[in-house]
């Protein structure tokens, strides 16, 4: 009989050894090297929009906000502006008016392409690969969730890992970024209620080469 | 809010335990089994996994409906989905990858590809059989991670019946009946279920319910003639129906299914060749709705999906040791739903062979087979089978298989016309392609076409496994029995979504193409053993990788990043963070105790599952399910029941599902938390 109850209880053992299994991994992450520019932080841009969803497909408005990597910092310019948000869309100012509401005037030389990989990892501009925005082919940096910089679930936009913005700027000079938020003051944890009356607030990480030509950071 | 019942009912003298039980429980690996060959066959003859939850089983664990049973089986779970539906997954497959058939005949209406096993009472079944593997070789679509079979009972000699009644926890109310004549040539059985409960809210503080009340009407009725000792008539039908009321907030709702099928079956022995004719008619159609508080009509849905399945089979017996069986049939199948580019219509004509032999006083046990489906929208079909036993000893033997498995393209990946009206996107059937995405860019919706429509033009082919098994089975006594099996799984062109053009209104079209490649592997270890006469012990464990073959290279590539949080840096993610397909635990283990109290003729049981940790969703959006991830935590659920026999005729069970109350209210919506119940069943033959 004891051998029967030890069987039993090796089962039962067993089984709470699986149980208490886990096969927790922590992978490792890589230190950023030190750059010789700055990386620069740009927090809380506030790209709001209205949305009218009594038509179908929705209309999307409103003012889009003008940014310049020269100066750092919002414009409302005609001319002197690099890029634009207004919700999750960016435009770069360079190509063709592409048909949306309240679009500005592409008056620059401005151009983007996505970059796979490290902010830090990103050190020479892939000149054959910018795009600029166009009616046919569509913007610079898509929209959609998983076109471009970011992802759209349960509510949330989240700025994809390891998506770096790279950008010409309007007078030919470079600028990488990288988007860590679209919640006001990027908080750690997106709630229900965050998720919808605080977004379209930008912060990002951003690295400006101004020296005109120089493709390097 | 807890409810005990006392109320008195009845159960079939039959089913309740004897004192073969303990003979039984490990002679059920020696059972008959249909499933796996298409003819009677000793279980140990197999060469392939198959697992057996008998009639015993059901009844002592006073199981209600499909689900439950199939939870406390070894590689076994069901997982549920959006719409309150459960699927199971085998190997590692999901639901839509998935079989069911009832009495041989297979069973239609899946949601999102999830065929909800709650749908199945288990008040009239005999047993139900799993053949985990690839079965298309056989039985043809969906057979790739495996085959259940819900075998209903058959009527038996004289007049028969028994009546059930089960109250549990949540106001769930089960009674049903079993009614059975049989005598010389004819015989009737009929089954007859109401279930109801006002469901649960693991959610308090939201105003919809996690499962929303229902009630639900089971029939089944079977009526067999024997027109001459050769020849025979069998007809089955069945009926389901069930009402869901949904209410959130001020709007309510409701969800209806209706489920209706029969078959008839002729079955004749001509000059030593087992001939059968059947054909088999099926329909199952929803419609749900919902109405604000104004009583205005703000949603409705239907969905009617019928099929229709003439099929001739024949045994033909070379000699005892050889047997052939051939088959030939058509699918009919029609669909009328919401949100469709049309009402489609399909046919496949299918024809399938197998041999079957044993060979050196049969130490060897062989099967090769295969089928053909021709189909009219995805590519046809040949799908092969073998598989091979060696029976080393009495008390050892071998098994490998090697097969085939595919699934159709189904009715949404072919015509599914649908734009979302809130957000703007639209989504299109592979064969709606064409036609509807001209009409858009016609029609000024399109910025860019990012797929060719010239791609479409083709035929969207279907998804398929190769599915391979070794396994031993060791039985060193009559009271002890040990098996092991390992397999795996390498799956293609599993379909999935992909943009193939932009809107106008910043939104994208989808539609779908065959991209994935997935593989499954791992294995699986069975214990039965009887200590005692009064005591029984089963336990089981399962070890299972799933991995998408695409991201395995992404992680390979270096490509894949994660954070930490929204606003903490990016880093790059290794090959061993990746840990899988979604929903997949690496670990999953049960052990199930059945005891029996002679002196008072009672019974007991406890039984345990255990799922280790598994994710839900990819929550630092990198695409891909790594250790960064929020996981779902593992668990287990422990349940026991008691049982005595009064007077013969009578059956009294009492227990508790979830006795430490395991709820994880923001991930499992199905599991309720305790729940207790009471059983009473009264049976009677003459």
């Amino acid at each position: 009989m004891s051998i029967k109850f030890n069987f039993i209880l090796f089962l039962a053992t067993s089984f709470l050894i699986i149980s208490s299994c886990s096969d927790d991994d922590n992978g490792t992450s890589t230190p950023p090297n030190p750059p010789s520019l700055p990386i620069e932080q740009y927090s809380n841009l506030h790209a709001d929009q209205e949305v009218d969803y009594t038509t179908n497909p929705p209309t999307y408005s409103g003012e889009f906000i003008k940014f310049d990597f020269g100066t750092g910092s919002t414009t409302t310019s005609e001319t002197d502006w690099d890029i634009a948000f207004r919700g999750t869309t960016i435009l770069v100012n360079g190509g063709d008016t592409t048909g949306i509401a309240e679009e500005p005037l592409r008056t620059g030389n401005a151009a983007a392409y996505i970059y796979d990989g490290l902010f830090q990892d990103l050190t020479e501009v892939d000149e054959s690969l910018l795009r600029l925005d166009d009616m046919y082919d569509g913007l610079a940096i898509p929209t959609g969730s998983g076109n471009g910089w970011y992802n759209y679930s349960s509510m949330v936009i989240t700025p994809i890992a390891g998506k770096v913005l790279v950008f010409r700027t309007a007078d030919g000079k470079y600028a990488k970024m990288e988007i860590l938020s679209y919640y006001k003051d990027a908080p750690a944890e997106i709630t229900n209620t965050i998720a919808l009356s605080d977004n379209r607030y930008y912060t990002f990480n951003y690295m400006y080469q101004p020296e005109a030509g120089n493709t390097s950071f | 809010m807890m409810f005990i019942s006392t109320f008195m009912s009845f159960g079939q003298s039959n089913e309740t335990p004897n004192q073969d039980t303990s003979l039984r429980f490990l002679e059920d690996i020696g059972e008959v089994v249909i499933s796996a060959t298409r003819t009677n066959k000793n279980q140990n003859s197999v060469p392939l996994p198959v697992v057996i939850i008998n009639r015993e089983e059901i009844i002592n664990s006073n199981f209600v409906t499909l689900e439950e049973a199939i939870n406390e089986q070894s590689g076994l779970i069901t997982i549920p989905d959006y719409g309150g539906g459960e699927g199971i997954q085998i190997q590692g497959f999901d639901s839509e990858h998935v079989l069911i058939l009832m009495d041989g005949v297979p069973i239609i209406g899946r949601l999102a590809g999830t065929l909800d096993l709650k749908r199945f009472n288990l008040g009239n079944v005999e047993r139900i059989e799993i053949v985990k593997g690839a079965s298309s070789s056989l039985y043809g679509n969906e057979a790739l991670g495996g085959v259940v079979n819900i075998i209903s009972k058959s009527p038996e000699e004289g007049v028969r019946g028994d009546v059930n009644y089960r109250g549990s926890t949540w106001n769930t109310h089960d009674i049903n009946t079993n009614l059975g004549f049989s005598k010389d040539n004819f015989g009737i059985t009929s089954f007859f279920d109401h279930n109801r409960s006002e469901g649960y809210d693991l959610t308090p503080e939201t105003s919809s319910k996690t499962v929303s009340p229902f009630y639900n009407f089971t029939s089944n009725t079977r009526i067999s003639y024997a027109f001459s000792p050769k020849t025979s008539l069998t007809v089955t039908g069945r009926y389901y129906g069930q009402t869901q009321d949904y209410s959130i907030d001020s709007s309510n709702g409701e969800s209806t299914i209706d489920e209706w099928n029969v078959t008839a079956k002729l079955d004749a022995d001509w000059k030593g060749v087992e001939l059968c004719g059947e054909v088999y008619i099926s329909d199952y159609s929803t419609f749900e709705f919902i109405d604000n508080a104004q009583s205005e009509r703000v949603y409705e849905a239907r969905y009617d999906q019928r099929l229709f399945r003439p099929e001739l089979r024949s045994v033909f017996n070379v000699n005892s040791n050889q047997e052939f069986i051939v088959g030939i049939g058509l699918n009919h199948e029609e669909l009328v739903r919401s949100s469709f580019w049309l009402d489609p219509s399909i046919n496949t004509l299918y024809s399938y062979a197998q041999y079957d032999a044993s060979f050196f006083k049969e130490k060897i046990n062989f099967i090769v087979g295969a089928r053909f489906d021709n189909h009219q929208e995805y590519k046809s079909q040949l799908s092969p089978k073998v598989a091979i036993q060696w029976n080393g000893s009495e008390k050892f033997n071998l098994k490998t298989s090697l097969a085939y498995g595919f699934k159709a393209p189904d009715f949404r990946q072919l015509y599914f016309d649908f734009s979302n009206s809130s957000v703007g996107y639209t989504v299109l059937g592979y064969n709606a392609v064409p036609e509807r995405l001209s009409e858009l860019d016609n029609q000024g919706d399109i910025i860019e076409i990012i797929i060719p429509i010239s791609e479409y033009r083709g035929k969207l082919q279907a998804e398929n496994s190769l599915n391979f098994n070794f396994g031993l089975n060791y039985n060193p006594s009559k009271k002890l029995l040990l098996d092991a099996n390992f397999f795996y799984n390498r799956v293609k062109d599993l379909i999935d979504t992909r943009v193939i053009a932009r809107k106008t209104n910043g939104q994208n079209v989808f539609s779908y193409h065959n991209i994935d490649e997935i593989s499954t592997f791992g294995c699986e270890f069975n214990l039965k053993w009887i200590p005692s006469d009064n005591l029984r012990i089963s336990s089981g464990y399962q070890l299972l990788y799933a991995y998408d073959r695409a991201a395995i290279d992404e992680f390979n590539s270096d490509n894949v990043f994660g954070r930490l949080a929204p606003n903490q840096p990016v880093f790059r993610l290794e090959r061993s963070d990746y840990f899988g397909l979604l929903n997949r635990s690496r670990h999953m283990a049960n052990i199930k105790i059945f005891a029996s109290i002679p002196r008072v003729n009672c019974d007991v049981n406890l039984r345990g599952t255990f799922r280790s940790k598994y994710g839900l969703f990819d929550s630092n959006n990198n695409n891909y399910l790594d250790d960064f991830d929020v996981f779902v935590d593992g668990y287990s659920i422990w349940d026991i029941a008691l049982s005595k026999e009064v007077l013969g005729k009578f059956r009294v069970a009492l227990g508790m599902d979830n006795v430490f109350n395991f709820t994880d209210a923001d991930n499992i919506s199905n599991i309720p938390g305790r729940s207790i119940y009471s059983k009473i069943s009264f049976s009677f033959n003459s």
